[in-house]
């Protein structure tokens, strides 16, 4: 690993956020949300009548005292909060300068480590599959307490982005294989010939809070290559033959402006927050600024 | 329907090309992408690489054929014969003569003249022919009939001005012969009007159309020159000259004489304007030469700038006189000056040595093989027979014979005479009743004059007219003839030499160096040069011998390039100068050109590359 994911810095930044769940966590495990389940902690819930059996150290004997019956009181259970990222390793996701997978694997790290800050369980769902890289990959799908952080981000840094990927296959399977729904991260540069729709559909049906970040490389924003050209998907390996010019240049950035657009549109009508970002953006600007700002956490 | 320009056909050749073009393939750069779904909008056109494809169904394709072909079609130029008026002819005569080559228009008179004839060309009609005249030193058609421009254009453009004088007479005729038959013919005359009225030329039924060319008459110009013996001392020259002064201001300027380039004298000559200053030169001679006379004048015409004359050393004239004694005629043979006279009894060697051979009543064994004065003999080469006739009486005699200048027969009684038939090879000059009684003429390179009678039986040596006759025996029959004036010619006029002896060729130096080979062969009598249509020094050579020869300009209405807006050509008398032309310019080409510009824009715009 020739650089760290993140900067100390920016650790001791990410400490004081808090991943901002809509729903109250469904999680079974202990920790540190709000839930909807009932059991011990110090957030009172409500009262109940006294069944026998009841453990007598929660009756409410002020209210026994007043009304001369046996209620029982009641605490809100704090349970934890799944974090899943999905994070597409795809050979698309090699490309750029600055990489693309490594601005992915940066904010994983940082969602990941803001997560386990705040006692949330990561779980960092990476596709295609990469069977050389099985070990990390499946430490990754389960992480939890702040101590693990370092080794999380360890493991990121060993991950590389290689192969086809398949992303509503990968989605699908991540939504029918999570136990308890939560938030759900997508890090994916969404450049998937059969589309991202299906895969977004199934986390939102399944329950999951969705947060999206799509990530290009300058160069496919604004591309630098002119001329006559037969361009070879490095994924797909399908060919493509254009004739591009600067002339046509503002025409081609329309048309990703278009297609980021739609993604967006498509997004906000299934409440997923999305972010659109290039490599190049700054990873602070986007944590602190952006993400803060569409109360991702707060 | 028929082309009028076939050959454009060729550029059919570019259909092809185009169909090419689009099955060209472009030659690819590969780069790998991460994915190519945002180039979805940039799939590639239709053509492609790798150096054909097949060709699919293309509008722009068949479109840009279509055009392309239409544009080739048009050029050819189609056509429908259909009856229609009948076409136009335009008759364009060039004056080519010395004047037009001043200056004062752009860059020569000509040369404008020529600009507007060709403005001319690019108006006539499709059906409407042209001929193209040029009247130079001598008339040449240049372009018969015809309704192709760039033939007429060529012709055009291949006229060239000469240093002669104007000689348009000719070129009117043939305008009018040229358009017999024809009723709507139309002659443009592009002159500066320095024409002589003539007869002829009033005679011109013909509409003529005059387009004036010259702007000023800034000349001076030498209009006459002459070398004679000096009448006091027989060694020297007098070199007479007349120079003219076209300019309506009077001009100074410096005359100078040079002698086989030898600097020889200078004079300044105050010129009155419109006017004519002589002037004379007198120099020592001492070898046979040519005389320039040059002047340093700042004009618009430089060919009458210069003038030179050949002066030639006279060289006594040998004479044999073959007779059994006459002292008249010898008498009359001395006292001719610059002869020298032998006599004999007999005729030896066939006159060898000598240029004229006198036969007195002397028939010579052998024929003489120079120019021969024959008295009285009967010859059978001469003639077939011959009798003797009494008292011929003469009816009849040819005064304008060089022989019989000044000679008169009125008086003149012949007692008897050889009476022969007139033959083939000479020219009766003296005529009797019953036969000739002097004839003259050339037999092969030999030059006769045969007298039939007597002298010493006629009266005739008792007359001046015989002395006289003498003389210009002498001068007819002298080979040498140093008459300078045959050496020096006006330009456009033809060079006569006889030749004595049998010249296969001969070579003609040009003034500018160029040389040119005339072949002659044995039947030639005479060397003739006709294309003297530059002024200069002209050098002749034949075997050893070699002559030289001069032409000048000296033509004092060539020299008045005074620009005239009327010439008296037409039944009217006067043709006015026009500035109009007629011009019906054409400019579908241009946009036929513009087509294929806009042809080849489009195919570059649609494939460009900006990289």
């Amino acid at each position: 690993m020739s650089q760290p994911l993140i900067t100390a810095e920016l650790l001791r930044r990410l400490e004081q956020l808090q991943l901002l769940a809509r729903r109250r966590s469904k999680s079974t495990v202990r920790g540190e949300r709000r839930s909807k389940a009932r059991g011990q902690s110090v957030e009172f819930a409500d009262h109940r009548n006294y069944v026998s059996g009841d453990d007598l150290r929660y009756l409410d004997w002020n209210l026994y005292g007043r009304l001369d019956k046996l209620f029982l009181k009641l605490y809100e259970e704090e349970r934890e909060l799944p974090v899943t990222i999905f994070l597409d390793c795809s050979e698309s996701m090699a490309f750029g300068e600055p990489n693309k997978f490594h601005f992915a694997r940066q904010l994983a790290a940082a969602i990941g480590y803001v997560a386990l800050c705040g006692f949330d369980r990561v779980s960092v769902r990476t596709f295609p599959d990469n069977p050389a890289e099985s070990a990390y990959r499946q430490s990754l799908l389960s992480v939890r307490g702040r101590k693990s952080s370092l080794q999380y981000f360890r493991n990121l840094a060993h991950l590389t982005a290689k192969g086809t990927a398949d992303f509503n296959g990968a989605l699908r399977r991540g939504a029918l294989e999570a136990r308890t729904t939560g938030v759900a991260v997508v890090l994916s540069d969404f450049l998937d010939p059969q589309g991202y729709e299906a895969g977004l559909t199934s986390l939102i049906g399944r329950g999951f809070q969705v947060n999206a970040v799509q990530i290009l490389s300058p160069e496919e924003i604004s591309p630098t290559n002119f001329g006559d050209l037969r361009l070879i998907d490095a994924e797909t390996g399908a060919q493509t033959e254009v004739t591009f010019g600067r002339y046509r240049l503002e025409q081609y950035q329309q048309m990703v402006e278009n297609f980021r657009q739609k993604l967006r549109e498509y997004c906000a009508g299934r409440g997923i927050s999305i972010f659109t970002a290039s490599s190049a953006d700054s990873l602070e600007q986007l944590l602190l600024k952006q993400l803060r700002e569409a109360e991702v956490w707060g | 329907m028929n082309f009028l320009a076939p050959f454009a056909f060729l550029f059919a050749a570019t259909l092809p090309v185009v169909i090419v073009f689009y099955m060209l393939k472009r030659r690819r750069t590969v780069r790998l992408v991460s994915s190519t779904i945002l180039w979805q909008k940039f799939l590639a056109e239709t053509q492609a690489n790798a150096p054909f494809q097949k060709l699919r169904n293309n509008w722009l394709l068949l479109l840009q054929l279509l055009l392309l072909a239409l544009a080739v079609f048009a050029l050819a130029r189609p056509y429908f014969a259909a009856t229609t008026q009948e076409p136009g002819l335009v008759v364009v005569i060039l004056d080519g003569s010395a004047s037009m080559q001043a200056r004062d228009e752009s860059p020569t008179r000509f040369e404008a003249a020529r600009k507007e004839a060709l403005k001319l060309v690019d108006g006539l009609k499709d059906t409407d022919q042209m001929i193209v005249v040029l009247s130079a030193g001598n008339t040449v058609v240049r372009q018969s009939p015809t309704a192709e421009k760039t033939t007429l254009r060529r012709a055009l453009e291949e006229c060239q001005p000469g240093d002669t004088p104007t000689r348009v007479e000719e070129a009117f005729k043939l305008a009018q012969t040229l358009s017999k038959n024809r009723s709507n013919v139309e002659v443009h005359f592009f002159s500066d009007g320095a024409i002589p009225a003539a007869e002829n030329l009033t005679a011109i039924k013909l509409p003529v159309v005059y387009h004036q060319f010259g702007k000023r008459a800034n000349n001076a110009g030498i209009t006459a020159m002459d070398v004679r013996p000096h009448p006091e001392d027989p060694s020297q020259r007098v070199v007479f000259a007349s120079v003219f002064n076209a300019s309506t201001n009077a001009q100074t300027v410096s005359a100078e004489l040079r002698f086989n380039g030898q600097f020889i004298d200078s004079k300044v000559l105050n010129l009155p304007a419109r006017e004519a200053a002589s002037t004379v030169f007198a120099a020592e001679q001492k070898q046979s030469g040519t005389y320039t006379l040059k002047l340093k004048a700042d004009d618009d015409l430089a060919v009458d700038n210069e003038v030179s004359i050949i002066s030639k050393m006279p060289r006594p004239v040998k004479v044999l006189l073959v007779s059994v004694g006459n002292r008249f005629m010898e008498s009359a043979i001395r006292v001719l000056p610059n002869v020298e006279v032998s006599t004999a009894s007999q005729l030896t060697a066939g006159g060898k040595g000598y240029d004229i051979v006198v036969l007195d009543r002397v028939t010579p064994v052998t024929q003489p093989e120079v120019n021969t004065l024959a008295w009285n003999i009967g010859n059978t080469n001469w003639f077939e027979s011959w009798r003797t006739v009494e008292n011929p009486v003469v009816v009849d005699w040819n005064a304008n014979h060089p022989l019989m200048r000044f000679v008169t027969f009125d008086n003149v009684r012949v007692y008897q005479t050889l009476g022969v038939k007139a033959p083939k090879w000479g020219l009766v000059l003296v005529e009797a009743q019953q036969t000739p009684l002097l004839i003259a003429g050339e037999k092969g390179r030999q030059r006769l004059v045969w007298v039939g009678f007597d002298s010493l039986e006629s009266e005739w040596p008792l007359r001046n007219s015989f002395i006289i006759f003498m003389a210009n025996s002498m001068d007819w029959l002298n080979p040498q003839q140093t008459d300078a004036s045959q050496f020096t010619l006006q330009a456009g006029t033809a060079f006569r030499q006889p030749l004595f002896a049998t010249v296969d060729s001969a070579t003609v130096t040009l003034p500018k160096g160029d040389k040119k080979e005339v072949k002659l062969g044995e039947q030639a009598k005479e060397f003739i040069w006709g294309e003297t249509y530059r002024v200069g020094s002209y050098k002749v050579n034949h075997g050893t011998n070699e002559m030289a020869f001069t032409v000048n300009l000296m033509d004092p209405a060539e020299s008045d390039i005074t620009p005239r807006s009327q010439v008296p050509v037409g039944a009217a008398g006067s043709v006015t100068a026009t500035n109009s032309i007629r011009a019906n310019l054409e400019y579908w080409r241009w946009f036929v050109m513009a087509a294929l510009g806009v042809l080849l824009f489009e195919w570059w715009y649609y494939h460009r590359r900006t990289v």
